[in-house]
């Protein structure tokens, strides 16, 4: 089981030390108007 | 699986890409130029979900075959390859991440919420489901 923290959260495109994201609409889906945004760091291996 | 994320959660869900190439994965950097370049003709997320299938073969080969199998050009895609135009993009991500303290992949960011690792979809359900709680996003 996770625990996920449940406070008050950044406004999406920023990490939890503040940290901003940059949003690349080619790397993105669903709408821009979205309540949640999940950005993911990955890689493909 | 974030997918079916989006898909339980219609409307109120959009997720982000950031390449995060671990330097010990050897195809892992020229896998994501390689991605950005289907993006160059819409085809990012296909070509992205492409790539989770047939890991870890990523030689230039395989990368172009990929290619070819969504339709894309296969010259042009292997000279985007080659170019490495996208390079500096994906480096770019790397900065991004380690700034906000990414350290491993995969490494998920839900309205700004750290989860670390491979995680169930319970793990996801519930976090959207905390985040749509307070509110979702608050950007103007």
């Amino acid at each position: 089981m996770v625990a996920v923290a449940v406070g008050l959260w950044p406004a999406a495109g920023t990490a939890e030390n503040g940290s901003k994201f940059t949003l690349n609409p080619v790397m993105t889906r669903g709408p821009a108007a979205a309540a949640v945004t999940i950005v993911e760091f990955s890689d493909y291996q | 699986m974030l997918g079916q994320i989006a898909a339980e959660f219609p409307g109120k869900v959009r997720v982000v890409y950031k390449d995060f190439p671990l330097a010990f994965h050897e195809g892992a950097l020229p896998a994501a130029e390689a991605a950005r370049c289907a993006g160059e003709h819409g085809r990012f997320w296909e070509y992205h979900d492409l790539l989770f299938v047939a890991q870890p073969a990523f030689s230039k080969s395989d990368l172009v075959t990929y290619a070819g199998r969504l339709g894309l050009p296969r010259e042009g895609f292997a000279a985007c390859i080659e170019s490495g135009q996208h390079r500096e993009a994906v480096k770019a991500d790397v900065a991004e991440g380690r700034a906000a303290g990414v350290r491993g992949t995969p490494t998920f960011f839900i309205n700004g919420r750290r989860l670390v690792g491979a995680q169930p979809i319970d793990a996801f359900r519930e976090a959207v489901q905390a985040a749509l709680r307070v509110g979702g996003d608050k950007r103007p």
